[in-house]
């Protein structure tokens, strides 16, 4: 069976420091992986250049059986599309609803003046409301990013991966601004959504009882190279 | 020796050479740099033709306007506060064209959302040149191109306005936040969606903000534009003063300051509701 994200030979260097050094992993649907790694041993890297924020000097990048790294700027954007991505700092929209940030998956489809005035279809509402309701997060719909907790945001931000659709969802330090009774929870979301949904996660942390807690496989990564774990697979 | 070494600390490292170094250069370079300054600065009070000898001479011809422009002339106070209205609404409408001018150009100009740096520079270069002239300039040529009256004002506010409207605009986009622009780029939507959903509403505030500092700014500035010709209050002034009027030149300067208090006023309520 293809796996959701499939990565090979993943190189990437900035001067002369060796970011990534020839990544090989891969991750099954319904799989959630852990990276561990102290900072600087190359977990951003590598997610940077999965979604190509960053580009990778060499290697190979299929999610869902599709390639990403051969593709330009237009056909890049719509591949970005099927992967959701959880961040650090959540990276919501501070003024916004949680619906509307839940909405920024659904961007490339919406008319731009829908975009601007906030005003979504009913169909798509809908969806956002269900993907909200899916993190527990209902209630808090029309509340504005800002008001909501760190935890909370992680929520709406794992609501907006969601509503991708993907089957690839790559959660860069998710809980790392959280304290520990949020960072379980959400830790326990993305595991019962990456089991109910076949979404395919991986994931960074620092902590490795956590990812010894959630994740189906633990890799370890130091000096941009994975040096521990690949071989579970 | 030690105790020298001890008394003087330990070894600078290169770093605090290097900052050492560069405060020598800077307190060497200082002093001709002052002199250049007191230069320059003796120049331009010889080319502004400082006279303050003169200015006494003046003195008693100005007193003599003051105490002629007691009591105000407010006989024809109705059509002062018409001009006046005029003035705003010069201010108003030119400040709003050149917001609509401004708009585009500070997507094209601000770098973190710039479509591409080959039209990035000519956007900078254009609102750098449209900044750089006073709409009092561009007031003068539009009263050629259009005749006498408010609507060269109009024009000369917008052309001057959009430039600085621009680049303020542009320099708040800059400063927004990265990490909602990167959440929306990974959904693939394009740069103008991007922009609208996930740094607009994050700017909308301080962008309000700086067009009605810049409303309050124009009404100030565009009380003069009627010397040149372009309409509104100015143009009662230029001719009250022509004519020596200067009881009605004391109603003028009351009315606008009147106009530009109440508009300073409420511009700053509104900014600080914004805010």
């Amino acid at each position: 069976m293809t796996p959701a994200l499939a990565i090979s030979g993943l190189s990437k260097r900035f001067d002369n420091v060796i970011a990534l050094a020839d990544v090989t992993l891969d991750v099954a649907g319904g799989e959630v992986v852990a990276v561990l790694g102290p900072s600087g041993s190359g977990k951003s890297t590598l997610f940077r250049c999965i979604t190509r924020l960053t580009e990778p000097d060499a290697g190979r990048i299929q999610v869902d059986g599709q390639p990403v790294d051969p593709l330009g700027p237009s056909a890049l954007r719509r591949a970005r599309g099927d992967i959701g991505v959880v961040f650090q700092q959540f990276n919501l929209v501070r003024r916004r609803s949680a619906l509307a940030n839940v909405m920024t998956a659904r961007l490339p489809s919406l008319p731009l003046w829908r975009v601007a005035l906030g005003r979504y279809p009913q169909a798509l509402r809908e969806q956002a409301e269900e993907a909200l309701r899916a993190v527990d997060l209902d209630a808090q719909r029309d509340q504005r990013a800002d008001t909501l907790s760190g935890g909370q945001q992680q929520r709406v931000a794992i609501a907006r991966a969601l509503m991708q659709e993907s089957r690839v969802l790559l959660a860069d330090e998710p809980v790392a601004s959280l304290d520990p009774d949020a960072a379980r929870m959400v830790l326990a979301l993305m595991r019962r959504l990456a089991k109910s949904r076949g979404l395919a996660v991986l994931c960074t942390l620092h902590q490795p009882h956590l990812a010894a807690e959630f994740a189906d496989r633990t890799l370890h990564m130091r000096s941009g190279q994975i040096v521990a774990g690949a071989d579970d697979a | 020796m030690d105790i020298v070494k001890n008394a003087v600390g330990p070894a600078p490292r290169q770093g605090e050479q290097d900052d050492l170094a560069s405060a020598v250069v800077s307190r060497t370079a200082f002093v001709p740099l002052l002199g250049l300054g007191v230069a320059f600065y003796a120049l331009c009070v010889h080319v502004a033709d400082v006279d303050f000898i003169r200015l006494v001479e003046g003195l008693p011809r100005l007193a003599g306007w003051i105490a002629r422009s007691w009591p105000p002339d407010l006989s024809e106070i109705d059509v002062l506060a018409r001009r006046g209205l005029e003035t705003v609404a010069m201010a108003t409408v030119g400040v709003s064209f050149g917001a609509i001018i401004a708009a585009p150009l500070c997507l094209l100009a601000a770098r973190n959302i710039a479509v591409s740096p080959l039209l990035a520079l000519p956007a900078r270069w254009l609102l750098n040149a449209l900044r750089g002239i006073d709409s009092f300039v561009f007031a003068l040529i539009f009263v050629a191109a259009v005749g006498l009256g408010p609507f060269a004002g109009v024009l000369g506010v917008a052309l001057h306005t959009a430039g600085s409207i621009a680049k303020l605009w542009a320099e708040t986009i800059e400063t927004t936040e990265p990490g909602p622009v990167e959440a929306a780029r990974m959904s693939g939507a394009g740069r103008l969606r991007v922009f609208l959903h996930a740094q607009l509403p994050d700017a909308l505030p301080q962008l309000s903000s700086i067009l009605l500092y810049m409303w309050e700014f124009n009404v100030r500035a565009s009380t003069v534009l009627g010397v040149v010709g372009a309409g509104g209050i100015g143009q009662e002034l230029k001719n009250s003063v022509d004519l020596l009027q200067f009881d009605r030149v004391l109603t003028i300067l009351l009315v606008i300051l009147a106009m530009v208090t109440a508009i300073d006023q409420l511009s700053a309520w509104l900014r600080r509701r914004l805010s």
